[in-house]
């Protein structure tokens, strides 16, 4: 009996349909105080008066919440720059000035509209280059005074940067057969979860208990803490059900407000967000430039590249986009074989909204630019698209541009599947107008955060595991983390339970992020495990007479091997073990085994590897309709090394809810902001993919095992929606003949490069 | 204003102002908490119940336009603790849940439109889904799973 492998149903679904899951926008406690939000209408000032008492008298007003109740500076992991609330400046036009707990909206709102306010406008920092110029406003004055968690390089409006430089460039680049450059401009994206933001608070015992949908319950105590000024100790956070997450979920958000307005009123509060607070203030995937410069070979080599990321901050580090500032020149130099190569990712304060994270971080846009400028080089050699990729591809055993040696890479594999199932020599010979074809691969990381896990015997047999894990909907914890333990124990896939994240009941969890829940937390659970077996059968070996190594765990029993109807069920062993070797349980833990890279390299790292890699090919096929410059993706194939395929079907699912994410991201979302004010406010303008858009997805799941994943697992989730939007970019290059180097591909940009190719035909005609 | 609908099969009287919006009043007034709140705006259809087995989004109809009519939610799919409803059972089947937001939504309208026909095709499927956004699954498994409810394999496979 083996669940793993299995597309077992998720333990949480029922609740789910039946609409009895309480979801973070579902949970309140009793009497529960309403919130309203004093956010700035502009995107750059200095604050001279703020003063709330005339709001603090509205009746009904409980508590009002200012930058003189929230001491601390956070940030997400690496630099602290953030307050809850506009402390003298305001950075960014929503950024929280005040908040207000009240009985009712109507007070709240008379509260709000009560609190004297008076700025002195400075002037707005928007664009990413004029933001690095030399005469440009800083934004953060104070930026030398706050602290950071490693050294890297900044100043000025340069938040962050991050550096990685590998052999001889300058020589690569003189002796290049061909030398070509490119620049690419990509959107910010938004999440979009279907639930917005929310938290309960209450204060208690002198301590915060904070219930909110967040997919990184340690983060958020931890960075709740720091804004308040006390001890992680002093915050407890707990998940209900999460309405989908995506990275936007991962930092403090609502939370630090909810807590100190707790404190302040003396009762529970509850803040949920608007659509609209949703899409102007919760931080979305990064705008960025991307400029690439590549020597080559005649042949198709790649001799050398630069490239420099700028990518936008927003106003200050809340979100991931400074952490992943190195991520940039890993996307880039992870898939081919890059020898010199000179990056530079610089991460740029602006006044507009923090950035944050969104699946595939920087990612996206990076491999958006590099395949694009790929393409470049093989129209300007007439080489074969897939053939230039493949003489570059990385191949078992080579570097990384880290100097991280992949010794199980598998591109060239991921290539052949999709091969097999569209073979690229039909496809390119039965090229007709307005379709085009792409094909790319990609290597990604598996985020190697560390977990801790308890695992215990219950006294009817069943087995329940106690960690921070979030199930933000990939089925990391309604199935995977359930049916490897239920395969180690031995036990029916429903006799393993888990806890709710709480950080009062469980042990560090590095959030759901990366794809690392299966991979890092179940590896947890399974030591944890493992650790649970040997007690098990420590404990029957005595009841059954026999020794350990005669046992087997089946079917909720301990068994002698080859002896039938000679066995003992869990719940009489534990029920034995409780009063002779006390009851049953483990701890178990994890982190990513460290994985040797030129660390000589790289400047401002904080991610500085891939671990637990795995390797991908996307192939897409589009069609362009000429009238609208409509592009349609007609054909999707994804092959996906995953490791060890633990949930075959929720594999799929992430496969596939990652491509549509990522074809919107391709041809419609576009988070436009305008003098600073976030334009898409609504899901009437901002345009995500309906069940229309997404076209069947062509699946192929290899498993290329990973030594330290639990079972052979790596991380699933994150990397279906990164290679999207380059080979659909690629695809579209191909149909019309012309390359658009922005996203997304809108039919007015498709309709203008279509019109742009035949002005240039005609004339020759 | 007071007003009177039939709620999942029983009468119920609410007493809120005419204009609060049906979602607002099943899940504020009424304790049924299974339409969700995903915009408020009608884009994203999380919210959708069934108005005289019409698929509707409840955060934009003003409450006391159900007077008098019936109004269906997800909770009335299953009873409360009986087994699911072939679209519920089918969803966990075809794996088509994940975060689970969408799905009060999802179910809603495919109920309904597996109640006007069971002759689908993945194409009539994708049409009818159009008002409901998930952003989790991709849509594919969500597809399936309303085919394999009505029992065709709408054209595929
Ligand atoms: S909440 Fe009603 S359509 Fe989104
Ligand atoms: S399952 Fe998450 S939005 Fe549909």
């Amino acid at each position: 009996m083996t669940v793993v492998g299995t597309s077992v149903r998720r333990a949480d679904g029922d609740a789910k349909v039946r609409g009895t899951a309480v979801y973070g926008m579902d949970y309140t406690e009793p009497c529960a105080l309403v919130v309203r939000v004093l956010r700035s209408s502009v995107p750059a000032a200095r604050i001279t008066r703020l003063d709330t008492s005339r709001a603090e008298k509205i009746p009904g007003v409980r508590a009002v919440a200012t930058a003189a109740d929230t001491p601390g500076l956070s940030g997400m992991l690496v630099l602290k720059d953030q307050t809850v609330f506009a402390r003298d400046e305001i950075r960014y036009v929503g950024e929280p000035i005040a908040a207000v707990a009240a009985d009712t909206i109507e007070q709240a709102d008379a509260a709000i509209a009560a609190i004297e306010l008076e700025v002195d406008p400075l002037e707005p920092v928007y664009d990413l280059e004029a933001s690095l110029a030399d005469d440009a406003r800083v934004i953060h004055p104070d930026w030398e005074s706050y602290e950071t968690f490693l050294d890297g390089p900044r100043g000025g409006n340069l938040a962050w940067e991050a550096r990685v430089e590998r052999g001889d460039v300058e020589a690569a680049f003189a002796s290049a057969h061909l030398v070509v450059e490119d620049e690419y401009r990509t959107p910010r994206q938004h999440q979009c979860s279907i639930e917005p933001h929310a938290a309960v608070a209450r204060y208690e015992q002198g301590r915060y208990i904070v219930h909110t949908p967040t997919q990184f319950p340690f983060l958020v105590r931890g960075r709740v803490a720091e804004l308040l000024g006390v001890r992680p100790s002093d915050v407890r956070v707990v998940v209900p059900a999460i309405g989908g997450g995506f990275g936007g979920k991962l930092d403090a958000m609502l939370e630090p407000m909810a807590c100190v307005l707790a404190r302040k009123a003396g009762r529970p509060v509850r803040v949920v967000n608007s659509r609209a607070e949703e899409q102007a203030t919760c931080g979305p995937r990064e705008n960025a430039i991307v400029r690439l410069r590549t020597a080559v070979a005649k042949d198709g080599t790649i001799l050398a590249q630069e490239g420099v990321i700028l990518c936008d901050n927003g106003a200050n580090s809340s979100g991931e986009t400074v952490a992943c500032a190195n991520l940039a020149p890993l996307a880039l130099g992870g898939t081919y074989r890059i020898p010199s190569a000179r990056y530079v990712s610089k991460v740029v304060y602006t006044n507009t909204v923090p950035t944050a994270a969104f699946r595939g971080v920087n990612g996206n846009y990076c491999v958006f630019a590099q395949e694009m400028h790929l393409d470049h080089i093989a129209r300007e050699l007439g080489i074969d698209r897939r053939e230039l990729r493949l003489r570059n591809v990385l191949k078992a055993g080579e570097q990384m541009v880290n100097g991280q040696q992949l010794d199980d890479a598998f591109l060239e594999q991921a290539l052949a599947k999709a091969d097999e199932i569209a073979p690229w020599e039909e496809l390119t010979a039965a090229r007709r107008p307005l379709r085009g074809v792409a094909v790319v691969p990609m290597t990604w990381i598996t985020n190697p955060g560390p977990s801790g896990a308890t695992v215990k015997l219950g006294e009817d047999g069943t087995v329940t595991v106690t960690c921070a894990a979030a199930e933000i909907g990939t089925g990391g914890v309604a199935t995977g983390i359930r049916q490897i333990v239920a395969d180690e124990l031995g036990v029916p896939f429903e006799d393993v339970l888990v806890t709710p994240a709480d950080t009062d009941a469980a042990g560090y969890d590095h959030g759901a992020q990366g794809s690392r829940t299966t991979f890092g937390t179940g590896s947890a659970a399974l030591d944890a495990a493992a650790q649970v077996r040997e007690q098990v059968l420590d404990v029957a070996g005595g009841m059954l007479e026999a020794s350990p190594e005669d046992l087997e765990l089946v079917d909720g029993h301990v068994g002698v091997v080859g002896v039938p109807g000679r066995r003992v069920s869990l719940a009489a062993v534990a029920a034995t073990a409780m009063w002779s070797s006390g009851p049953i349980s483990a701890a178990g833990k994890f982190v990513a085994p460290p994985v040797p890279f030129d660390a000589g390299c790289m400047v401002g790292a904080a991610l500085t590897h891939f671990s637990a890699a795995s390797y991908h090919a996307h192939l897409a096929e589009v069609e362009i309709d000429p009238d609208t410059g409509r592009v349609r993706v007609t054909r999707y194939v994804v092959v996906q090394d995953v490791g060890r395929a633990i949930n075959p079907q929720m594999i799929e699912g992430q496969i596939q809810g990652g491509v549509a994410q990522g074809i919107g991201y391709a041809l419609y979302e576009n988070l436009r902001i305008s003098d600073g004010v976030v334009v898409d406010s609504g899901l009437e303008t901002y345009r995500l993919p309906t069940a229309l858009d997404v076209p069947p997805i062509e699946i192929a799941i290899l498993e290329n095992p990973c030594s330290y994943g639990p079972l052979g697992a790596k991380g699933v989730a994150e990397p279906s929606i990164i290679p999207v939007a380059a080979v659909i970019g690629c695809a579209v290059a191909d149909a019309i003949g012309t390359p658009l180097q922005s996203l997304p591909l809108t039919p007015f940009d498709v309709l203008a490069a279509l019109r742009h190719r035949d002005q240039e035909i005609s004339p020759r005609d | 204003m007071s007003y009177a609908f039939t709620l999942n099969g029983r009468g119920v009287d609410v007493d809120v102002p005419g204009l609060t919006p049906l979602l607002e009043v099943l899940r504020e007034h009424l304790g049924l908490t299974g339409a969700k709140p995903g915009c408020g705006e009608g884009r994203c259809g999380a919210c959708t119940v069934l108005l005289d087995d019409q698929p509707v989004v409840s955060c934009l109809l003003p409450g006391s336009a159900v007077e008098g009519r019936s109004v269906r939610t997800v909770e009335s799919l299953a009873g409360a603790d009986g087994p699911l409803s072939p679209v519920q059972d089918a969803l966990l089947d075809a794996g088509g849940v994940q975060c689970g937001a969408c799905i009060p939504g999802m179910a809603m309208t495919l109920t309904a439109v597996l109640e006007q026909s069971r002759d689908l095709s993945e194409e009539t499927v994708r049409q009818s889904l159009t008002g409901n956004i998930c952003r989790c699954t991709g849509y594919q498994k969500i597809v399936d799973a309303a085919l394999r409810a009505a029992g065709t394999d709408g054209g595929h496979r």
